[in-house]
């Protein structure tokens, strides 16, 4: 069987999570992407954990790993003239390239959509940025935490009992993921928009503009009330909230007030809970401090997996705080077969993430584990007619 | 630009709620696709009912979550319960490309709207249900709440000040992410169809998009059989590498990443006398590792004698990421947003012309961006049944005399 997007033609130029998310993804989906890394260093995810016993190693990083298969990879050296030629005739040949170099190094890389749509007006490139490709702040550096502060989302979460501990990231480059996610989908439509224009186009993502937008209910409160969010207000809904079972966390979410009913009397509806300044939902939350102490008292005596399971009998949405362990031992998850195995010639059998969702006709599916360092330069350059030995000694790949 | 839009032609019937799902059509309205909301005002979709209610007036058409993720979109009220409603239903599936809905495993089944119920009146139709748990699978019937998704999804237990209990992230992660991945599918699945002729259903779990982005410390766990530790913002390659308190007592803070040494010397010029050139404490990135507690202190000191601003366009100017940690309103006045027109203001029948995030990525040639503001409940019904939909006067007069269009 075969992927909804067989066929397609991608180029990667990724120095992250963002632009090689964004691949994988349509990679995933059967596209056949080339992922060009310079020649010597490498991707510098390669440099990035976590590797098998701590050792790093350019091809056993697990970030690598999971962001590069399915993928082929060559090595082109995109500082110099002749890697320019050779990019050239590669994104003649196709459909997409997604970079995520930074604005500033675009053109000393090769990356001038002028000259590639002019010798190939059918291409669509994508260029993910911090900040966008214009504007005042174009030019600025970011990494993950930078980006997250520059979208809001860091000051949405804190301690409001710890004002002297700082506005929070979340685990990962959740800025390069959903940098990803944003490039693919305007990526996609463009090749869809393609498909009536016979044009490429010129796709820009701003990294800080991605994580801006999905800020839920936090963003509005500005525009429709003059509110500024603060990380350390109390949450005025509870019990929404972590708590320490016998034998691990337990997140405690009781919105309506029957999933509050449901909850106390699995909790044996204890007398605590009939205490007026625990009535309703945000008598709850202005009393937090209080219930938080006869919550952790009573979880303490149960198993995160019992009382998972009586809340959700009752249509309470708990959810147990996995861990990494959980996650991988969930038989739901097993079931799915959401986790997937690759074969990597150096790092061996890695499990990793697998489908993110099922399509009933053209599967999701991992064909080839992520490449050698340049394992696939000669093939694709004799593909091109070009000759990879002579590149070579020229130093280009 | 002023090209065609992406997805002109395209129609999505939108049978989605609270964020995750309506994530997932904004998309797709934002490329241009003709969105049809399907609600109903007797089981009202719950964001229209949170705050923050324009100028603090509850009302299902004020509230700035529904109205900033459903821009650009119809609304038809349909009271799906009702033998009549669940007849226009399917007529405007039968019409649509698309079909989208993020309901519990099971529901729009039981709803008679299921896949194998729609997919002979539409051959070709794509449907993709985004649920919490997956269409199948021994947990596919448990209840899942966006809060709630981000401790499933493994986030929380890695998430943390080092030394503390599991934190949210602040956001219900696994509904945008849900979202976006729907987006993705969505749009693969009509390259696909274009191609062959052929839709099909996809089955996509918030839970398993959520996980998609936590490889590091899954990985961590298969290949070394440990998870890693919570470790607050600090980072394995990079240091420093956090958020420092800014001068003034307004809880305001400074994001700062320094990736390599070169960057690090150019921190240590700005830092002066406090961080002498050679120090060897912090020369390189293991050294700096080795003395996180140390240096933290140092940058900190720096940073708590500067307005956040001033200490932003030191460091940018010396070439080292980092920004104020953004709260809504500074996000609202930014400059540079602005200059890019990321924010939209468009004129709403109940709130006027308030600020929304728009679209983050800009296209050369397509037509991509917010087409109009949220809809009212109900705003297009009558113009849907008619103009789509095909129904006379008749018709309309008598679904709406039995109750249905609701």
């Amino acid at each position: 069987m075969t992927g909804p997007l067989d066929g397609y033609r991608i180029l990667e130029v990724g120095t992250g999570v963002g632009a090689a998310y964004a691949t994988k993804l349509l990679a995933d989906l059967g596209a056949d992407v080339v992922k060009i890394e310079p020649p010597g260093s490498g991707d510098p995810v390669r440099r990035r954990g976590p590797f098998p016993g701590g050792v790093p190693h350019p091809e056993k990083s697990g970030l690598f790993l999971y962001l590069n298969a399915n993928k082929r990879g060559i090595t082109l050296d995109l500082q110099r003239r002749r890697g320019h030629e050779v990019l050239e005739r590669l994104a003649a040949e196709a459909d997409l390239l997604v970079h995520d170099v930074h604005p500033t190094a675009m053109a000393a890389h090769g990356l001038d959509w002028d000259r590639l749509s002019a010798a190939s007006p059918r291409l669509v490139m994508t260029s993910i940025a911090p900040f966008g490709l214009t504007g005042p702040h174009a030019h600025w550096r970011a990494t993950d935490l930078v980006s997250w502060s520059a979208g809001g989302l860091s000051t949405l979460n804190g301690d409001p009992a710890r004002p002297d501990l700082p506005p929070l990231k979340a685990f990962g480059d959740q800025s390069g993921f959903q940098a990803g996610l944003n490039a693919a989908i305007p990526s996609l439509a463009a090749l869809f928009a393609r498909l009536a224009s016979g044009r490429g186009e010129h796709v820009e993502v701003s990294v800080q503009e991605s994580l801006a937008g999905i800020l839920e209910l936090t963003f509005e409160f500005w525009p429709y009330c003059g509110l500024v969010a603060s990380r350390l207000g109390a949450k005025p809904i509870q019990p929404l909230c972590f708590v320490e079972c016998r034998d691990g966390w337990i997140f405690v979410c009781c919105v309506e007030e029957h999933q509050w009913k449901a909850f106390a009397e699995i909790m044996g509806n204890p007398e605590w809970a009939e205490m007026e300044i625990f009535a309703n939902r945000l008598a709850r939350g202005a009393n937090f401090d209080a219930l938080h102490i006869f919550l952790s008292e009573y979880c303490a005596t149960r198993s995160v997996a019992e009382l998972y399971e009586e809340a959700q009998a009752r249509r309470v949405p708990f959810a147990p705080v996995s861990t990494m362990g959980d996650l991988l031992a969930s038989e739901h998850l097993k079931a799915r077969g959401f986790f997937a195995t690759l074969e990597h010639p150096v790092a061996g059998t890695v499990t990793v993430p697998g489908r993110p969702y099922v399509f009933s006709a053209t599967p999701w599916a991992i064909r080839r584990p992520a490449p050698l360092l340049g394992q696939h330069t000669a093939e694709v350059l004799e593909g091109l007619g070009l000759d990879p030995v002579a590149l070579a000694a020229e130093g280009a790949v | 630009m002023a090209g065609r839009a992406p997805l002109a032609g395209i129609r999505i019937a939108d049978f989605t709620w609270v964020w995750a799902g309506p994530h997932c059509t904004l998309q797709l309205a934002h490329l241009g696709a003709e969105v049809i909301r399907v609600e109903t005002a007797t089981r009202i979709c719950v964001t229209r009912m949170l705050p923050p209610f324009a100028k603090f007036q509850p009302g299902p058409n004020r509230s700035g979550y529904f109205n900033q993720y459903n821009q650009g979109k119809k609304s038809v009220a349909l009271d799906l319960k009702r033998p009549e409603g669940l007849e226009v239903a399917k007529q405007l599936c039968a019409i649509s490309d698309v079909v989208v809905e993020n309901f519990a495993a099971g529901v729009m089944d039981r709803m008679g709207l299921g896949y194998e119920v729609l997919r002979p009146l539409r051959p070709d139709l794509i449907m993709i249900a985004l649920s919490g748990y997956g269409a199948t699978g021994p947990d596919c019937h448990k209840v899942s709440y966006g809060p709630a998704q981000v401790p499933l999804s493994g986030f929380s237990s890695v998430t943390g000040y080092r030394g503390h209990p599991p934190m949210h992230i602040g956001i219900s992660y696994g509904d945008p992410t849900g979202g976006l991945h729907g987006a993705v599918a969505v749009l693969a699945a009509l390259l696909h169809r274009a191609k062959t002729g052929r839709g099909q259903y996809i089955d996509l779990s918030q839970w398993e998009t959520t996980m998609a982005l936590l490889p590091e410390a899954l990985l961590a766990q298969t290949m070394n059989g440990a998870p890693p530790e919570r470790d607050g913002n600090r980072d394995p390659h990079m240091a420093p590498h956090g958020a420092f308190r800014a001068a003034g007592d307004d809880d305001r803070w400074v994001a700062l990443a320094v990736e390599d040494d070169a960057q690090w010397a150019r921190l240590a010029s700005l830092l002066g006398d406090a961080a002498p050139a050679g120090d060897r404490r912090f020369a390189t990135l293991a050294a700096r590792k080795a003395n996180e507690d140390a240096l933290e202190a140092l940058v900190a000191g720096w940073v708590s004698q500067r307005s956040p601003e001033d200490a932003v366009e030191a460091l940018q100017a010396a070439g080292i990421p980092a920004f104020v940690a953004a709260r809504n309103r500074d996000l609202a006045d930014d400059p540079h947003l602005d200059a890019r027109g990321y924010f939209v203001a468009l004129e709403h029948p109940e709130v006027g012309a308030l600020k929304h995030c728009g679209v983050p990525w800009r296209m050369s040639a397509s037509d991509s961006r917010v087409r109009a503001p949220a809809p009212c409940l109900g705003q297009h019904t009558d113009q849907v049944l008619r103009e789509v939909c095909g129904y006379g006067e008749d018709d309309l007069a008598r679904l709406r005399a039995a109750n249905v269009l609701v």
